[in-house]
């Protein structure tokens, strides 16, 4: 895949390839962060030492509950924001002291932040004109990019005609007009209805293939954050809990935090281990290679229901209380002794145990997981 | 049926007040095209008084002073005004009570209070330093003090109405700090701007008091003008002026309404 921008949009509309010895041919940049701090007011902190580096072309999603710093890092990335102690590059650059103005980095604010005094089109020009780019360089520019979006009539439209969703787009389309090295991403479909949002997500992850562009991209949403990224940093208390692809985020959280985060309710304590038995609140439970930590996490999607009293290795006695059927699936409070656990099913036409059945939980070896608190 | 009779009392009620409000008008403006020059009878149609005020020199003198005072004041009072609105709006998340109110006093203050305590100002200033006589700067100078409070609190109230992300959206593409007011806040605030400009003017042409007290002896305005004549008993030319200037201000209040009514949108 090319890491031009122009290349890719004659590619996208199957017209011969334009040679546009204009275009810089850039490289996707990568972004270094080292020890990071921001404070607000005298007790509120931000970001309490943040590294990090973002792979050049990556997707990358800074994942939080509201508060954790995530927005806070993504505006200092933009410039929006000073960091009190910490050093912040992009491409080999250091940029700590650039003003926002001259970073070659875009912002989608989640507000859209469209100027409502122009046009569309004149939305989509701003970041070119403020360039100084040449008006007929301006209008091919936009014209490309309107393309690529396909924006279609749009462009001629005035900002408060537009829906959420085209506002979404439009704010997108005056962010990559300007080939940034970096796009930021500020919850940008937080605004719109979940069918909407799921639509965009997909087109906004073709967008960032096609392009191969630096994408990060902040939500308070797990599941926006697994489908769109290839990897996530998960934030709490200004601090990283976890950095890594979407599957070892979910799979292997390291902390209770990250669990329950991506979330996960089946924690257990661990009272005691010998080797790989473990003694929990559930009962005694054999894992396959069980790591350090004193928390238990047990997918509800690894388990699996059998009727009736069956007995063997990770087998349980349980009773079934509850059950939400969702067509695709069926998700399951069960109770164990004392304790409550949470399994789903896949609707395969197999039997589906009702409320009250006794049935027997069996969870495999290797789906265990320990962490620590 | 009591609910209808109440409707039609009401509606009653507003007729009444408008015609409580613009009969008097109605009837300087009927005046002011009256042939004959009673105050009491109306004798016929006549242009005869609005082409007596093109004919008295000290009319048309106080109409050019009254054009140029609400002009250069309003201009001046619109720039200063901008920027405390802006300033204002920059710094709302600080405690600026007791500021906004030494901002807001001179709208709230008699003009009588002011008028005279400008005189005061101005004669001090003159005695000590022999500038600021008296006359159409001292006048401007004043003016310009009772209609920042008014471009200031339109301004901000502009700002206020924005989404804040803006600011940095265009910080975010590229503009400088210069590019920034050019291409983004000043045609933002622009609607509001124009509907200042225009009630700045509107309270320049109409204000008295304030003149009165800061006027020389040869920079009479239409309002100086007209109280010193009446003095001399009613002409139908005072009918004139005032209906024209009814008839100007009615456009002034006009076009601020048209401007203040797209800036919403």
């Amino acid at each position: 895949m090319s890491d031009s921008f122009t290349a890719d949009v004659t590619e996208s509309v199957d017209a011969p390839p334009v040679v546009d010895t204009d275009e810089p041919r850039r490289q996707a940049s990568s972004i270094e962060m080292q020890g990071l701090h921001k404070r607000f007011g005298a007790d509120t902190v931000a970001l309490d030492g943040v590294d990090l580096t973002i792979e050049a072309g990556e997707f990358f999603t800074l994942l939080g509950p509201s508060g954790c710093g995530k927005t806070t890092l993504l505006r200092i990335l933009a410039g929006l924001e000073d960091a009190d102690a910490g050093e912040l590059s992009i491409g080999g650059r250091t940029i700590t002291e650039v003003p926002p103005h001259q970073r070659s980095v875009n912002t989608v604010f989640q507000s859209y932040a469209l100027f409502p005094h122009l046009s569309v089109r004149d939305n989509l020009a701003f970041g070119l004109k403020m360039r100084g780019l040449p008006a007929a360089e301006r209008d091919a520019r936009v014209a490309r990019i309107a393309e690529f979006i396909k924006l279609g009539d749009l462009v001629d439209r005035r900002v408060e005609q537009l829906s959420g969703g085209q506002r979404q787009r439009i704010a997108l389309a005056r962010a990559l007009v300007n080939e940034p090295d970096v796009l930021l991403l500020d919850e940008p479909l937080s605004a719109l209805d979940a069918g909407l949002r799921s639509q965009l997500q997909v087109e906004l992850l073709r967008v960032q293939k096609r392009l191969g562009m630096t994408f990060v991209f902040v939500t308070h949403d797990q599941q926006e954050a697994m489908v769109m990224s290839d990897r996530i940093a998960v934030l709490n208390g200004g601090i990283i809990q976890q950095v890594g692809p979407p599957r070892d985020v979910y799979e292997r959280p390291v902390n209770a935090f990250v669990a329950r985060f991506m979330g996960h309710d089946n924690l257990f304590a661990i009272t005691a281990r010998q080797g790989n038995r473990l003694t929990t609140t559930l009962g005694e439970l054999q894992a396959e290679s069980p790591g350090a930590g004193d928390l238990l996490l047990i997918r509800p999607e690894t388990l699996d229901l059998l009727a009736g009293d069956v007995t063997g290795v990770n087998h349980l006695p349980a009773r079934v209380t509850e059950r939400l059927y969702r067509g695709s699936h069926a998700e399951y409070c069960l109770a164990i002794g004392d304790t409550t656990l949470q399994a789903t099913l896949n609707n395969r036409g197999r039997h589906l145990p009702e409320v009250g059945d006794r049935v027997t939980v069996v969870v495999a070896p290797e789906d265990l997981v320990t962490l620590s608190e | 049926m009591r609910k209808r009779t109440l409707k039609r009392g009401l509606t009653g009620f507003w007729w009444l007040t408008l015609t409580f409000l613009y009969l008097p008008l109605v009837v300087v403006v009927l005046f002011s095209f009256n042939a004959s020059n009673s105050a009491a009878t109306f004798t016929g149609v006549s242009l005869r008084w609005y082409k007596a005020l093109l004919g008295n020199e000290q009319i048309l003198s106080a109409f050019g002073n009254t054009l140029i005072l609400a002009i250069c004041s309003s201009v001046i009072a619109l720039c200063i005004g901008c920027l405390i609105g802006y300033g204002m709006y920059r710094h709302r998340h600080r405690k600026l009570g007791w500021l906004i109110v030494l901002i807001y006093l001179p709208i709230v203050l008699p003009d009588i209070v002011f008028g005279i305590s400008e005189m005061a100002f101005f004669v001090q200033i003159h005695r000590l330093t022999g500038l600021l006589q008296p006359g159409l700067l001292t006048m401007i100078i004043s003016h310009v003090t009772f209609q920042i409070p008014f471009v200031a609190l339109i301004v901000y109230s502009r700002f206020v109405g924005l989404d804040p992300t803006l600011f940095e959206a265009a910080k975010d593409l590229y503009a400088t700090p210069v590019k920034r007011v050019v291409h983004f806040m000043l045609p933002t605030i622009k609607p509001a701007l124009i509907s200042a400009f225009f009630l700045s003017f509107t309270l320049s042409v109409d204000d008295f008091v304030i003149s009165f007290f800061t006027a020389g002896p040869e920079s009479a305005t239409l309002p100086i003008y007209i109280w010193g004549a009446i003095k001399k008993g009613v002409s139908p030319e005072i009918n004139a002026i005032a209906a024209l200037m009814i008839g100007a201000v009615a456009i002034a209040a006009i076009l601020s309404l048209t401007m203040s009514r797209r800036r919403q949108v």
